[in-house]
């Protein structure tokens, strides 16, 4: 890290702090022991990205808006085993909004729908590039999208935004599913190294 | 087995990614979680660059939805923070969610979707209020009632204010075409006069029943069947014992995803 970088104080804190994540370990705590107003912050801090996620994987308004909802109830609901040892409240609410994410595109009523989606998919990295706005977050994950190789970057983003399983990642990119696996955890290992998580 | 093992170990990105589809090969990587730490450090690892690539993805949620989830979590009943088996219900919400948990095992525990629209109901239609045993019993009662359209797959929850104040809270079963409502907060009305459900369509609008009398300004659940696509409900004020058809505008018309 530079240390003449204007931001290099910001990126050698912890991807946590960055995120402002020992907060939301507190909130949850919070949340865990019924406190409604803690409840309200966690709300205020982590609906965009549940909504956001939830939206790039199912791309209908409606169903995102559901499966936001749920989610978000879910976390009040299961706030009391959230444990802040094993891992911060962000990605313990986010693992769990991608999952249910998830969950719907492989439910058989969305199987349908979902062959027309992949009909209308973009490429990974137009859908990465749309997405970034100003914010930090997003332009460092875009930056560190950008190191990968294309089929590591390509396997990443169709997996995690696009709701694809790594079997329908080989068939899409014609990479065979050993290689497909690997190439997704390489790339995830470039990532963490490059976003700084502990 | 190092050969197994490694071919194993590589599936570590994948799952982290939700991108195992086949159940039984990501039960599998699970159950290895479990035994391997140094798996399990490995996984949270991509889960927080996960965690990163969601942020990066932030879209600004509709503002109604605020209120809704905020209302919906004041009277949703939290996980006790250790689940036991063999808990007897005191009349506690907490303790009743466990028992409705033991007692309904269609609710896979994990399940997020139905068993959030299961026990945020739940409390919606009264557990939450029950102050005695006998109207925990009751509640207890109108909770099987819906528990059939509570057990659908694709239970929907959608929730809307009224013109007059107050708010009605729906759990659609599309498959069977039932749903079941609760209001809060609607304004007393004077004698003589009630609250009627309708289901109203393109070509007609049927009654789907008269709101009981609230309690603590809750409405037990009322009932209705033969939901088709382009349905609202709607909710008027009608001279008791109810109309065949609506007399006045209604307060709330509250499209219904079928």
């Amino acid at each position: 890290m530079n240390p003449g970088d204007p931001d290099a104080s910001r990126f050698s804190a912890t991807a946590a702090d960055r995120r402002g994540e020992r907060d939301l370990d507190d909130l949850l705590i919070h949340v865990a022991r019924g406190d409604q107003n803690a409840f309200e912050a966690v709300y205020d801090r982590l609906a965009g990205p549940v909504y956001g996620v939830i939206r790039r994987v199912l791309r209908d308004p409606s169903q995102s808006e559901e499966v936001t909802q749920e989610v978000l109830l879910e976390v009040w609901r299961n706030a009391t085993r959230f444990d802040p040892a094993v891992g911060g409240a962000a990605t313990w609410v986010m693992t769990i909004a991608h999952r249910r994410a998830i969950d719907r595109v492989r439910s058989a009523t969305a199987a349908a729908d979902r062959e027309q989606r992949v009909a209308d998919v973009h490429t990974p990295h137009d859908e990465v590039a749309e997405a970034v706005e100003a914010s930090l977050d997003a332009e460092r994950v875009r930056r560190c999208l950008d190191a990968l190789t294309e089929v590591q970057r390509e396997s990443i983003t169709l997996a995690y935004y696009g709701g694809y399983s790594y079997r329908q990642v080989s068939e899409k990119l014609e990479v065979t599913l050993g290689a497909i696996k690997t190439r997704i955890r390489d790339g995830l290992i470039r990532m963490r190294d490059c976003l700084g998580v502990s | 087995m190092p050969l197994f093992r490694r071919s194993l170990h590589s599936l570590a990105g994948a799952y982290a990614l939700d991108a195992i589809e086949n159940p039984a090969e990501r039960d599998r990587f699970a159950r290895h979680l479990e035994r391997c730490s140094s798996c399990a450090a490995e996984v949270r690892g991509y889960r927080e660059v996960a965690t990163a690539m969601a942020f990066a993805a932030e879209a600004e949620p509709p503002p109604a939805m605020r209120p809704l989830v905020l209302e919906a979590a004041a009277h949703t009943p939290q996980l006790p923070r250790e689940a036991r088996t063999h808990a007897r219900p005191r009349g506690v919400p907490g303790r009743v969610t466990r028992t409705r948990a033991a007692r309904t095992p269609w609710v896979p525990w994990l399940s997020g979707a139905v068993a959030t629209v299961a026990v945020a109901v739940a409390v919606f239609f009264g557990i939450a209020q029950a102050h005695t045993q006998d109207e925990l019993n009751q509640a207890q009662a109108e909770n099987q009632a819906v528990s059939l359209v509570l057990s659908a797959p694709q239970a929907r929850l959608v929730s809307q204010q009224t013109t007059a104040g107050g708010r009605a809270t729906v759990v659609l079963d599309a498959s069977r075409h039932e749903l079941a409502v609760i209001t809060s907060g609607l304004p007393a009305l004077p004698a003589g006069k009630v609250y009627q459900l309708w289901l109203i369509g393109s070509t007609k609008i049927t009654s789907a029943g008269l709101l009981p009398e609230a309690k603590a300004g809750r409405t037990a659940p009322v009932l209705a069947s033969g939901v088709v696509q382009g349905d609202k409900l709607g909710l008027t004020v009608e001279p008791a014992p109810g109309s065949s058809q609506p007399t006045t505008t209604p307060i709330l018309a509250l499209p219904l995803p079928v």
